[in-house]
């Protein structure tokens, strides 16, 4: 009986095996000895299975940093660097499935279809995190700029995939530093910085100096 | 109270941002030099209206702002800056006022971070290791930093260090270069010689493996000397990046100091740390070469606990028996035995013509009869000031001279005078008297 792990274990063994997708979903049937129903049953194209294997490395980093004891005492900074570290650690035992599907998707500034399932997951761990640093005061909320907090994160991780693919260093550590090092300059700009001082000082003038009478506003 | 170097929370200045590529990094070094360029015109247009103006707040403000720079790229650079404050003999006051700084300043690894590295080494994650482990460093050091933690009721030290360090050391190292050769005016192919030396001790100290093995080997071997504790390393939970022992209770020098301990409290600390280097200089050839404060702890009992056996200089007997054997008067009473030794060190080189040989001769002579100076008698009181006051001044004067523009002398003084002014340092701090026949070095007459 075909389940969701044995197909998605089957498909990544055949791709990383040829190097390609099987020709069609009748002939990855039969070689699986299922049925072309059982297949339906969980997935509805072979890129379907890719997406999901992408989503399930999410789910499961994400359960798994939720049950380390420290959990609840990290700051949103810790929880963002937590899940990087940990997806990247799990990634590994999936790295030649990860370098052969990233490397198929077109660079371009729409999310890959692959990529959905996983953004979606990434994203709602985002928001959680940010809305509760900007409510326990570890974030600046700005306006317009702080609901697009989640996307700076984003564009990060595709930015630290596609850095672990190419990454060479023996045990993955120049990720790791890469990891430290972006993810406390991100959180460095969404906290509180002399840029919003020197705006709310800006404000205070034009409303109070007379600024604008003079510059004839 | 505790490990390491110091609360984080009284950091000079946070680090928010460090300087990553080599590109930035290097950037850095530049925008240093213009400043330093700026502090010259600075001073030398105040010397136009003020002649009387000595080099002491030029050197202030050079220093503060290669201070600046070095702490904000952290790691190697870090080391090199520590290690050049260790050199007080070496540069002015004022430079090694401001690097002494940087012996307490390291901005702290990510929580998360802590737990990746232990994964990666172990597989499991720090909780799962140890019965308690506290995510949050109270303390650091150049290339780590410490955590307290417990396991079967025993209290515990561990020790992690940043990721990368040893991949920065040799770019970092260049980027330093411009400013030693600087500070001390050496010509590139003469300061490469002591650069390879520096490089090979730092690489060593990044290897943390390597670090328990000597821990334990040099823990075992000092263990029968008097008042001189060692935490138990764990080498089942070290491994390339983290290493565990023991947690000691004790408090730094500074601190202890300010408990204001009685003379014979401080003396029996000095007899310790005199007996603890001059043991492993005599006996052993290698030394913890590393003797800046926040390597040792003062225990509640008064003992001295020594925490890092990171640096460890190792001397060959062609550099042992000639340095070592000048501090005996018995061979300066010789003036030919002590030029051929002096030879063998390179101090005085085959092409010096009779009078450079004469004036060599003298110069280090002084220096050495200076630095010997502990030896002579079977005691030694580190707290009279004269004897430190000759040895900077000494340091002043020879910087002063073109003659010492060259450098001179084998690679292995740079550890080995780090080590005993170092130590001389520490215990002038103490105000310690200290029996100096305890160990006394092993003499050869004839070269």
């Amino acid at each position: 009986m075909a389940t969701k792990q044995s197909i998605q274990k089957a498909y990544i063994d055949y791709v990383l095996t040829e190097g390609e997708q099987p020709k069609s979903v009748y002939i990855f049937a039969k070689k699986n000895k299922m049925t072309e129903a059982e297949f339906y049953n969980f997935f509805g194209s072979f890129d379907a299975i890719e997406q999901s294997v992408w989503t399930d490395m999410a789910t499961t980093t994400l359960a798994e940093i939720k049950t380390q004891e420290v959990w609840p005492q990290y700051t949103s900074r810790e929880k963002a660097l937590s899940f990087f570290y940990s997806f990247f650690e799990h990634a590994k035992s999936h790295r030649s499935f990860a370098t052969y599907s990233a490397k198929k998707i077109n660079k371009g500034f729409s999310t890959p279809k692959v990529w959905e399932g996983l953004k979606a997951e990434f994203e709602a761990f985002s928001i959680v995190i940010l809305q509760d640093g900007i409510e326990s005061g570890e974030l600046t909320d700005r306006k317009f700029f702080a609901e697009r907090y989640k996307d700076a994160l984003w564009v990060q991780f595709v930015f630290t995939l596609n850095f672990w693919i190419n990454d060479m260093s023996s045990g993955f550590e120049k990720t790791d530093e890469a990891i430290e090092k972006g993810i406390n300059v991100t959180f460095d700009l969404f906290q509180r910085s002399p840029i919003d001082n020197l705006i709310d000082y800006g404000k205070f003038l034009a409303k109070n100096s007379g600024i604008k009478e003079k510059m004839g506003f | 109270m505790v490990h390491g170097l110091k609360n984080m929370s009284d950091q000079q200045k946070e680090q928010n941002s460090i300087p990553t590529t080599k590109v930035q990094r290097s950037a850095k070094f530049v925008s240093t030099g213009f400043k330093i360029g700026g502090n010259y015109i600075k001073h030398y247009s105040k010397k136009l209206f003020n002649p009387e103006l000595n080099n002491d707040e030029l050197n202030s403000d050079n220093a503060a702002d290669i201070y600046e720079s070095l702490s904000e790229l952290k790691g190697s650079a870090l080391k090199v800056a520590q290690m050049l404050s260790m050199d007080k003999n070496l540069l002015p006051k004022a430079y090694v006022d401001k690097f002494s700084l940087s012996q307490y300043n390291a901005p702290p690894l990510s929580g998360p971070l802590i737990v990746q590295t232990f994964r990666k080494l172990f597989g499991k994650t720090p909780e799962q290791i140890y019965d308690k482990f506290e995510l949050r460093s109270t303390n650091a050091a150049s290339i780590g930093q410490v955590h307290r933690a417990e396991l079967k009721g025993k209290k515990l030290a561990v020790k992690i260090q940043y990721p990368g360090v040893g991949d920065s050391i040799s770019s970092d190292l260049k980027l330093v270069k411009p400013f030693a050769f600087r500070l001390l005016g050496m010509s590139e192919k003469e300061l490469d010689i002591y650069m390879n030396e520096v490089e090979e001790r730092l690489l060593e100290e990044t290897d943390y493996d390597l670090e328990v093995r000597r821990s334990i080997e040099f823990s075992e071997a000092c263990a029968n000397l008097n008042n001189v504790v060692f935490p138990k390393y764990f080498p089942e939970l070290s491994g390339k990046r983290v290493i565990t022992m023991s947690w000691l209770e004790g408090v730094h020098l500074k601190e202890f100091l300010q408990t204001n301990p009685s003379q014979e409290l401080r003396n029996q600390i000095g007899q310790a740390l005199w007996d603890f280097y001059n043991f492993q200089q005599h006996e052993l050839r290698a030394v913890h070469a590393d003797p800046h404060p926040g390597n040792f702890l003062i225990t509640p009992e008064g003992k001295l606990g020594v925490i890092d056996f990171g640096c460890i200089k190792e001397m060959p007997d062609d550099f042992y028996y000639p340095f070592f054997s000048t501090t005996s008067s018995d061979l300066l009473e010789s003036k030919e035995e002590t030029i051929k030794a002096f030879r063998q060190l390179e101090m005085i080189l085959p092409k010096d013509n009779p009078q450079q040989v004469e004036f060599y001769y003298t110069m280090y002579k002084e220096m050495i009869g200076l630095f010997a100076k502990p030896y002579v008698k079977d005691t030694f009181d580190f707290s009279q000031s004269e004897f430190f006051d000759k040895l900077y001044a000494y340091g002043e004067k020879i910087a002063k001279m073109p003659e010492f523009k060259q450098a001179r002398g084998v690679k292995h003084f740079i550890y080995v005078n780090r080590t005993n002014f170092g130590l001389y340092n520490i215990l002038h701090e103490l105000k310690a008297e200290v029996k100096t026949d305890t160990y006394k070095p092993h003499v050869l007459l004839e070269y």
